[in-house]
């Protein structure tokens, strides 16, 4: 079916738009009636009953940034799946399921000797296993513990 | 009616979520801009009819390169607190040819940007033509990608194992 | 192909005279505020029930946990406790709210909305019958994949604008955790998307049938695995026990929420609930058939040929029984959730991490390919049409 009007897409702007509102009223309520006597101990962040100690963030691991890495590829070669995926169907209806068939096992292939690859080096493990110190591409607080 | 209001808003998400990403001080803050942005860029793409690209630009972008950018971020350090190290705080000091010619060459690209668009504006604009037809795009882009840029398809494959392989390779601890 | 609430119920002649009395008042063509009004009205009856259902859901898993753990669960607030969630409600909104000094005040307030935001856009496509889907979108499925995760940027921003240990590790942890399962769960909604043959969620469940063996599932071995693989990312991507280690409470006090309080955390809590919703909605439209009726009785067609009712009504009466199809299977995922929340153990970060990339991964891409092969060999015919015939 084709139209000229994005009437289709009314419904995602309206539902983001009541997810604004809803936070925003609900705020707006609670502002209304709800105490507020901001005090230093209720501000300050939860250590376990104990003062926090140093910045919030010292102890950087470069693992996650390698497991948004690899996510990424992952991610644009499944968005280059899905249409010939959504294709596949009517193609082998004529008959030519065969050389799609082909086009996409080939692409696979590929995508599957890079998790191979990943898997291999040791970068899908959470924890690496070193001998020796370890020097990390930015900060020098890399340990293996969390 | 609809197209026009979605026209506005994505129009106007994309350039203030921009412009917010260039004179925020706070580069997390200027990462979630972005977010804003590109989703205002996937509206302007459903505004042309191309509705599987736009979906793929929320997959790949909001989804996957915008929280990238934040654990990579959060990986060297552009907190506020660091903001003076990168020198985000700090106007660089007039009189260096350099910048001079940097500036110079920045205010010719607008300028020349500027008048395209003005100019265009001043064209006849045929209002009475319509525009044609909104389709299903993903399986015209299906159908394209095994019939005529197959070559294209499975390079594009390769090419990304490229990727992998060196956005890995360059961010693994090395051993000392 | 490109569906939606108002064509469907622009069939009605109900509806046509509404607009037309609309365009007479007004002077110009009302169409488009028409179309505006229905959308509304059916988004805001969608947004409403299914924060009754987010907020039911936190009685339901109290109750079914309690009935697991024999006890009693909440049983003071109206009949049976099941008005809890309100009085929830209530104290939440009238809690102070609190911000840490050091947090980061623009991010502290986005972030819930971003998880928000993130799982209400999905609701626009969600199949719940063949008339009322909010909207059919060509692209339902993909779309549903981008929108959901804006989630997994909402945990990492609460996480890190909360500036305390303990958020920003389960935020940072949330995040990979999200960003990995959506692999698994991108590969196994590709094979189910090579069998149907489209993205909308109209055609593929168009391409299952009403009973057990015309449903996905039981389609070939390959969708059978697909569907645990799913089942098993989608329990991940809403962090859900046992991957619940970003909000895990014996390890990080709460995760990512633990500096957010009253309506601030209702909101992430309601995104949860809602998420899990969708979920178990996206897994049954795509896996157990969706709003197909057995007996063909969705489409009125038996209504029609033995009560001689006139086909609207009778679309109408199909509509509602799809509704209730689809609730159905959606609330028996979702119960099968929240067992699973309290029988398994809570799983360790680097198991999470190995079962998402060296278990999941592949078998998924095992699955895509089986199911590409078998598409090819078989033309797509089901396991029970190969061996019985029909």
């Amino acid at each position: 079916m084709s139209s000229h009007s994005l009437d289709v897409y009314m419904p995602i702007v309206i539902l983001m738009s009541f997810g604004v509102v809803m936070l925003f009223g609900a705020l707006l309520v609670g502002k209304l009636i709800r105490p507020n006597n901001p005090n230093q101990l209720k501000q300050t962040e939860y250590e376990c009953g104990e003062e926090p100690v140093g910045v919030a963030w010292s102890n950087f691991n470069v693992r996650f940034y390698l497991v948004a890495l690899i996510f990424i590829i992952f991610d644009v070669e499944g968005a280059l799946m899905f249409p010939v995926a959504a294709v596949f169907k009517k193609f082998n209806e004529i008959g030519e399921g065969g050389i799609v068939l082909i086009t996409f096992l080939l692409f696979i292939s590929v995508l599957l000797e890079g998790l191979v690859y990943c898997w291999k080096k040791g970068d899908l493990d959470w924890i690496r296993s070193f001998q020796g110190p370890v020097t990390g591409p930015s900060t020098d607080n890399d340990k293996d513990a969390k | 009616m609809f197209n026009e209001v979605l026209f506005l808003l994505s129009g106007l998400l994309t350039v203030f979520g921009a412009l917010a990403v260039v004179f925020t001080k706070n580069l997390m803050h200027a990462c979630v801009y972005l977010l804003a942005s590109l989703f205002g860029v996937a509206g302007l793409y459903l505004t042309l009819g191309a509705d599987f690209l736009a979906a793929a630009q929320i997959v790949v972008y909001a989804g996957g390169v915008v929280v990238l950018m934040l654990f990579a971020v959060m990986l060297t350090g552009g907190t506020v607190k660091d903001a003076g190290r990168y020198a985000m705080l700090k106007v660089p000091s007039m009189g260096n040819a350099k910048t001079f010619s940097i500036a110079a060459l920045g205010v010719l690209v607008a300028l020349s940007m500027t008048t395209k668009i003005i100019l265009g504006i001043g064209r006849s604009y045929d209002a009475s033509k319509e525009l044609p037809a909104f389709t299903s795009t993903v399986e015209s882009i299906g159908t394209l990608l095994v019939t005529d840029h197959v070559l294209a398809f499975e390079i594009s494959s390769v090419l990304l194992l490229g990727a992998l392989v060196g956005a890995v390779v360059i961010s693994r601890p090395r051993k000392s | 192909m490109n569906d939606s609430i108002v064509s469907y119920l622009s069939q009605f002649p109900a509806y046509k005279s509404f607009v037309s009395a609309m365009s007479s008042a007004m002077g110009f063509d009302a169409a488009g505020i028409a179309t505006l009004l229905v959308f509304f009205v059916a988004c805001f009856v969608v947004v409403n029930v299914l924060a009754l259902v987010g907020g039911l859901g936190t009685y339901a898993e109290r109750k079914i946990s309690a009935d697991i753990q024999m006890r009693q669960g909440p049983n003071r607030v109206g009949p049976y406790g099941i008005l809890q969630f309100l009085a929830d409600g209530v104290k939440m909104i009238s809690k102070e709210d609190l911000m840490p000094r050091n947090a980061d005040k623009f991010l502290y307030t986005v972030a819930p909305l971003l998880c928000l935001v993130g799982v209400l856009a999905t609701l626009a496509v969600l199949p719940f019958s063949s008339g009322f889907t909010l909207t059919d979108l060509n692209i339902g499925v993909f779309y549903l994949l981008g929108v959901s995760s804006l989630v997994g940027v909402g945990i990492f921003l609460g996480g890190y604008s909360s500036n305390s240990k303990w958020s920003m590790l389960g935020g940072m942890r949330g995040a990979s955790q999200i960003i990995s399962y959506e692999v698994p769960v991108t590969l196994s909604i590709l094979a189910i998307v090579v069998l149907g043959g489209g993205l909308s969620f109209g055609t593929l469940v168009g391409a299952q049938g009403g009973l057990p063996h015309e449903w996905f599932v039981l389609h070939n071995p390959f969708t059978f695995v697909a569907f645990i693989v799913f089942f098993i990312g989608a329990l991940a991507e809403s962090n859900r026990a046992p991957f619940d280690l970003p909000e895990a409470e014996s390890e990080l006090v709460s995760g990512y929420h633990t500096e957010y309080t009253g309506m601030r955390f209702g909101f992430f809590a309601l995104a949860e609930y809602i998420e899990v919703f969708v979920l178990c909605g996206v897994a049954a439209a795509l896996f157990l058939g969706g709003y197909k009726v057995p007996f063909n009785l969705g489409t009125g067609e038996f209504l029609v040929n033995t009560l001689n009712v006139g086909p609207l009504l009778a679309s109408k009466v199909g509509n509602f029984l799809q509704l209730g199809s689809f609730v159905t299977k959606t609330l028996l995922l979702y119960y099968v959730v929240i067992w699973c929340r309290w029988t398994f153990p809570r799983l360790r970060v680097d198991h999470l991490m190995v079962i998402c990339w060296k278990y999941l991964t592949p078998i998924a891409l095992v699955n895509l390919v089986g199911c590409a092969v078998w598409m090819w060999a078989f033309n797509g015919q089901s396991l029970f049409k190969i061996v019985f015939g029909h």
